[in-house]
């Protein structure tokens, strides 16, 4: 498999690390503990395009945000997280 | 030490070199080659024919083949550590001196004793492992399985570690092109000509495919000048790289293709500095499939008898190696293209016995070459071969309309037809399509940015496969943006091809789909009455196509007398999945460079070559070599050097590097706030100068890792990790600021390569670093306490950092250099501590010391205690937020029964702790329900005097005091341990803070 | 009071032996390793990309790559690393932390690096073959020119690759900076895939 770094360009899959599920969002303080279980614990089994965590750990070191396909492995999407880089987010 | 003369080579023609003579030796005798031939093809010019004895029923065999599809010429080549098991003959170059010896026979290949095996034919049908050895089941491995590995076997592995090197490599092209024959060779010119960087791998070591043995005319020029002409064109090309011996046998997703390129097989052993063979990794926009087609056999009694060839593998022999498989041939074809095989064989002065043609009708101009050729034309199948270990003798034929005919001969070509390569263009799960005109699978669809062209995909003839393969070079060119002029593709006439579908010949006697596992048609027969109907069950019931062939010759033969059978069509009945490799590959080459000492990437710490200078023993502690213990003369075992350490830093002062611990700066305004995040206790509220040990949680709140972290200015923290988590923490910190605090100013960078660190402790510390350290720095208590962290001059105007921490439970500074001046550092260290007997100390002093300090690590911080089963429960803050906070208050995590850290110790005090013990209460029998914990790490303290240890236990910390039993199953061991406080040295801390 | 010497020593100061290497004949591939220089890494803080862009530009006189380069002027090259980060490699303290902490002290995050890599120029008729076993990355001159740069790994290592001026016979020239723990092992990996086309080993203080 070989992903599009919005930075590097193309690479080989060996130098990407994968996460898991990009959709889930860490609930805010006191968002309670039923929130947080389902934070960590509880994912979709997708069958097709997928918002996925990856680390380009063997490059530039970006978090990004992949869409592939599970069933297929096509990539259709690969965007870099909010706070890459120096990128300003919020105020 | 000539051998006999090659009785079987033509006295001209060939592409083999007659000027150079190679001998070589086949079970212990001496043969002549040339240069250009192949293994098999050297054999069939000295007259072999039988060549190994098959998998389960020991029949003799011979070469079916010239390619890399044959299922029965596979050889043991090499000798010694070189032996190389299951080489295909037919793929094997010759080579001057090459040794080879035929398999599964004893004690000779003429003479063999399990031939018997074949007298028990009945019990070794399809399903005989399950049906035979079942039960009982004691005995599966005690004596069934060791028999069955004798009696029915392939090659035998050298057995001893491979002396040559493989290497890998990736490459990059516009369009990749699988395969050299007439339809790759257009592709490459056209997409060439386009201006696209094009390779094209061949597994032969000739290039041409077919036309080096079926010739032909191509814009007007015999076949062999086109392709040097074509070949020259190639090589003036800027970005055309041609690679031979190579065979693509995958592919992956985006476009990733695999590739085996046998470098140096063809030599006795690769030249020095050089790889036998490299796995390439190939990166291409496009790939042409121009793989060609396979011809397919026929399965009648008798078809595995040494003599019986394919039609176009006698061609192949004749033509291009000038070797003649039989001196009388009898050809069985139901097609067109078998006929060629009678030209050829005429035109090379071989008698004809007879042409077998299964169809109705056979053209005139067969009829004429048959009555030029004085030979007949039967109507009708082959049946029946009588023959045996020295070749086929007679042939029986059933004529069409009842009546039986016998042929004799001492070679019988058969054509069934060709089947396209569809490997590669399968290998996503794709499932070809069945086209009735050629009766065979072609490829439907291709993985994205694939192609099928020529015979690959079903265009048999010569004019088909040089158009169809222009053009996808040129459309594959296209889509990779090269759109230079392709020109005009090259031309030739399209013979003609027709065939009357023909799988299965009834007879008396074995008749063999599945020649390397030795299915026969009535195994595939069975296997329907049995109700393994699907093709995946048949596969898998009987073995069909699951040798190292990968049922090139056998899979569509097996699956089209199922169909016959069930009342099914063969598309009805289906294809099994294809899944790569096309050919066998050596582990070695996917390990390439990755074995012994060089199995994966070494970190050395910047005092490794001193340590090694001092005789240290080092220890693997992930990809770090680090020094375990110094021993000394006259130091009988690890523990005494170990005991020698761990006294000396107690009594005095050490030193250990500790550069191994991940080391990261954190910048920014809002650094603090980060590691207030990530941390469960607080760091925004650290002063400058000094020094915090930290632990963070994963999300589920459980320990992810521990360490120290200072701050070195208002927006400059910098972070330790433990040594095995560096890169993880690293990633999880990035994710942390890129992910989940995006609004928090902060800067991330490792600088763990860039410090040299070392722990120096023992009660003489600040004498040795008063030494070494500015006069003018205060290291006094006062000036330095403990948890202080800042940079300090040493004597020469070096700048270092101090960090007043310690692991040791003495009094101790880390101290750190940059990491060029780490060897100085230690130098200097022995030099100034030369007056305090200053001792390096390895990891198990190390180890020791945290121990009898009762500092947690690795075995305690393993991916299922909370902080407070550490002990560190109270660091968790209340007032703020931070990862894994609100699973850590999970019902569980916080249940008072969970096993905590508590100190262990055998109640005997010479008695050895041994870690992994279970601990029991007393008096109750060990046992999954009285299981209360176990000791995660031990060591023999010097301090004690005795074996000493750390454990998880249920509700620890009330049972200090209590005796339990320390059970040990895995060493037979149970006794009595105390439950005790984990600090075992200097509880109140009095001798770090000192 | 003892004297003490403050002794530098390269990670390959054993490895690197001076030399041929390999294959008899003319080397395909020239290693040399390059010692003692500055390296400091430069990140942009929150918001600030811009800021550091114009420190770089006052401080060096062009701007600090923004893609996957290396810009090479007098006395430096400013390497890309990373989204809005640039690694600044120079000699003999002209360019060090110290030096630049001013530059850039309201726009970006500096970590010294110096002795956190090791610094090997690669060049010869081979060295794209050689580099092919280690790199996953297409060199090929049209897809890796002069200048281009990239954060990779070899060896399932980081390291920051970059394409330097050709030499002056013309071959191609490229740098690699690879962290020190890991230099010694990675170098043996460069030699064994170097060895089959001839080696010249050397090592220099000059940048390239």
């Amino acid at each position: 498999m070989r992903i599009t770094c919005p930075f590097c360009g193309e690479r080989e899959l060996g130098e990407f690390t994968y996460l898991g599920d990009a959709k889930p969002a860490r609930p805010a303080v006191d968002a309670g503990e039923d929130a947080v279980f389902d934070y960590v614990y509880l994912r979709d089994n997708v069958a097709g395009a997928m918002s996925e965590h990856w680390y380009h750990g063997g490059g530039c070191r970006a978090w990004l945000k992949v869409t592939r396909n599970t069933l297929t492995h096509e990539i259709s999407v690969v965007e870099p997280a909010a706070g890459v880089g120096a990128a300003k987010v919020g105020a | 030490m000539v051998g006999g003369p090659q009785t079987h080579r033509l006295s001209n023609g060939g592409l083999i070199d007659r000027s150079a003579p190679l001998s070589f030796r086949f079970d212990g005798k001496t043969f002549v080659g040339y240069q250009g031939d192949t293994l098999a093809s050297a054999l069939i010019a000295n007259g072999v024919k039988l060549v190994g004895r098959s998998f389960k029923y020991h029949r003799p065999r011979g070469i079916l083949t010239a390619g890399s599809e044959e299922p029965n010429a596979l050889v043991e080549l090499r000798t010694g550590a070189r032996r190389e098991p299951n080489t295909k003959a037919t793929m094997a170059e010759l080579y001057e001196g090459l040794e080879a010896a035929s398999q599964n026979r004893w004690p000779s290949l003429r003479y063999d004793f399990m031939a018997v095996n074949q007298l028990f034919a009945p019990i070794f049908v399809a399903g005989f492992y399950y049906k035979t050895f079942m039960w009982p089941a004691k005995f599966w491995e005690a004596i069934y399985e060791p028999a069955i590995r004798r009696a029915a076997g392939l090659g035998r592995a050298a057995g001893i570690a491979d002396p040559d090197h493989y290497d890998k490599a990736w490459a990059h092209c516009d369009v990749l092109i699988a395969g050299s024959g007439p339809a790759g060779l257009a592709a490459a010119l056209a997409a060439g000509r386009s201006g696209a960087r094009v390779i094209l791998c061949e597994e032969d070591f000739a290039l041409g495919g077919r036309l080096l043995s079926d010739g032909g005319t191509i814009d007007g020029l015999p076949a062999a000048e086109w392709i040097s002409r074509t070949l020259a064109e190639l090589a003036a090309l800027p970005d055309v790289r041609i690679m031979t011996r190579t065979t693509l046998f995958g592919v992956y997703d985006g476009g990733t293709y695999g590739a085996i390129e046998r470098v140096n097989d063809h030599l006795p052993s690769p030249p020095e500095h050089q790889v036998r063979q490299r796995l390439w990794r190939i990166v291409a926009k496009r790939c042409v499939v121009a793989a060609g087609s396979i011809e397919r056999p026929i399965v009648f009694a008798g078809n595995d008898t040494p003599g019986v060839m394919m039609a176009s593998a006698m061609r192949t022999y004749v033509t291009r190696y000038a070797a003649t498989p039989a001196k009388r041939v009898a050809l069985f074809t139901n097609n067109e293209d078998g006929w060629r095989t009678a030209e050829t064989a005429l035109g090379a002065g071989l008698q004809i016995a007879a042409v077998i043609d299964a169809r109705a009708e056979v053209s005139p101009a067969h009829r004429s070459l048959a009555s030029k050729g004085g030979f007949t034309v039967l109507n009708g199948s082959v049946s029946g071969v009588e023959g045996g270990k020295d070749g086929v003798k007679k042939i029986s034929v059933s004529m069409t309309g009842g009546a039986r005919a016998e042929v004799e001969a001492d070679g019988l070509a058969v054509s069934g037809g060709w089947n396209p390569a569809v490997g590669l263009t399968s290998y996503h799960r794709g499932r070809p399509k069945w086209q009735d005109h050629i009766a065979a699978f072609v490829p439907d669809g291709a993985p994205p940015g694939m192609v099928a062209a020529g015979a690959a995909n079903g265009a048999f003839g010569l004019g088909a496969c040089l158009r169809e393969g222009f053009a996808a070079g040129a459309a594959a060119a296209s889509d990779a943006g090269r759109n230079g002029k392709a020109g005009t593709a090259p031309s030739a006439d399209d013979e003609a091809y027709s065939l009357t579908p023909l799988w299965h010949v009834a007879g008396k006697g074995k008749a063999f789909v599945d020649y390397q596992h030795d299915v026969t048609a009535s195994d595939v027969e069975l296997a329907q009455r049995e109700g393994f109907e699907s093709v995946e069950h048949l596969k898998r019931y009987t073995t069909l196509g699951m040798a190292t062939d990968q049922g090139k010759t056998s899979n569509i033969a097996g699956l089209a007398i199922m169909a016959a059978v069930s009342g099914k069509s063969i598309p009805e009945t289906g294809t099994t999945i294809y899944r790569p490799p096309y050919v066998p590959v050596a582990i070695g080459a996917f390990a390439g460079h990755h074995r012994d000492e060089t199995f994966h990437a070494t970190r050395l710490t910047p005092s490794h070559h001193w340590a090694a200078e001092q005789g240290a023993i080092f220890v693997d502690t992930g990809l770090w070599k680090r020094a375990q213990w110094y021993p000394r003369a006259g130091e009988k075992d690890w523990l005494e050097s170990v005991t020698r350490e761990v006294k000396a830093v107690r009594g005095g002062v050490g030193f250990c590097d500790v550069s191994t611990l991940g080391k990261i700066d954190v910048h920014g305004p809002d650094a603090g706030t980060f590691l207030d995040r990530v941390y469960i206790n607080s760091f925004s509220n650290l002063a400058v100068g000094k020094a915090r040990y930290g632990l963070m949680l994963r999300e589920d709140g459980l320990v992810y890792d521990d360490g120290t972290t200072s701050r070195l200015a208002d927006d400059h923290y910098f972070l330790t990790t433990t040594t095995a988590k560096a890169g993880l923490v690293m990633q999880h910190l990035e994710f942390c600021r890129q992910v989940l605090f995006p609004e928090l100013d902060v800067q991330l960078t490792s600088v763990s390569d860039q410090w040299a660190q070392f722990s120096v402790a023992g009660p003489k510390t600040r004498d040795l670093l008063k030494e070494i350290v500015d006069p003018a720095e205060d290291l006094s208590n006062e000036g330095f306490p403990f948890m202080g962290a800042r940079e300090v001059a040493l004597r020469g105007g070096l700048k270092a950092r101090l960090f007043r921490i310690s692991f040791s439970g003495e009094m101790a500074f880390e101290i750190s250099v940059p990491a060029r001046y780490g060897e100085a550092l230690v130098r200097n260290l022995m030099q100034a501590g030369a007056p305090f007997g200053v001792t390096p100390y390895g990891t198990e002093a190390l180890g020791v010391m945290r121990v009898e300090k009762g500092h947690v690590a690795g075995p305690e911080l393993n991916g299922t205690t909370t902080a407070a089963d550490l002990g560190l429960g109270k660091m968790m803050s209340t007032k703020k937020d931070f990862i894994g906070r609100v699973m850590a208050g999970r019902e569980a995590l916080v249940a008072p029964d969970r096993q905590v850290v508590v100190g262990i110790k055998p109640t005997d005090k010479a008695r050895r702790l041994r870690s992994g013990a279970h601990i029991i209460p007393k008096g109750q029998t060990p046992g999954p329900d009285n299981d209360q914990g176990y000791v995660t790490s031990v060591c023999f303290s010097p301090t004690l005097d005795q074996w000493i240890g750390l454990g998880l236990v249920e509700r620890g910390r009330e049972r200090i005091g209590e005796i339990v039993h320390a059970h040990d199953p895995l060493r037979g061991e149970d006794y009595e341990v105390e439950l005790c406080n984990p600090v075992f040295y200097d509880p109140d801390g009095g001798r770090q803070r000192g | 009071m003892a004297e003490f010497s403050w002794e530098v020593r390269s990670p390959l100061e054993r490895a690197l032996v001076a030399g041929p290497y390999g294959a008899r004949g003319d080397a395909g591939v020239s290693l040399t390793e390059i010692r003692n220089f500055d390296l400091v890494q430069v990140m942009a803080r929150r918001g600030k990309a811009a800021d550091m862009a114009g420190a770089a530009k006052a401080r060096f006189g062009v701007a600090a790559p923004a893609r996957p380069e290396a810009v090479q002027i007098s006395d430096a090259a400013l390497i890309w690393s990373g989204p809005d980060q640039f690694l600044v490699l120079s000699k003999g303290g002209k360019h060090a932390i110290e030096q630049l902490s001013q530059a850039f002290a309201s726009s970006a995050s500096l970590s010294d690096q110096s002795h956190a890599r090791v610094l090997i120029s690669i060049s010869g008729a081979k060295v794209r073959a050689m580099l092919a076993k280690l790199s996953s990355i297409d060199l090929h001159p049209a897809s890796f020119p002069i200048g281009a740069a990239a954060a990779t790994s070899m060896d399932h290592t980081s390291v920051t690759l970059w394409r330097g001026n050709d030499r002056t016979d013309g071959q191609a020239v490229f740098n690699l900076l690879v962290f020190a723990t890991f230099a010694e092992s990675l170098w043996h990996t460069m030699l064994d895939s170097a060895a089959e086309y001839g080696v010249t080993i050397a090592r220099s203080e000059e940048l390239a």
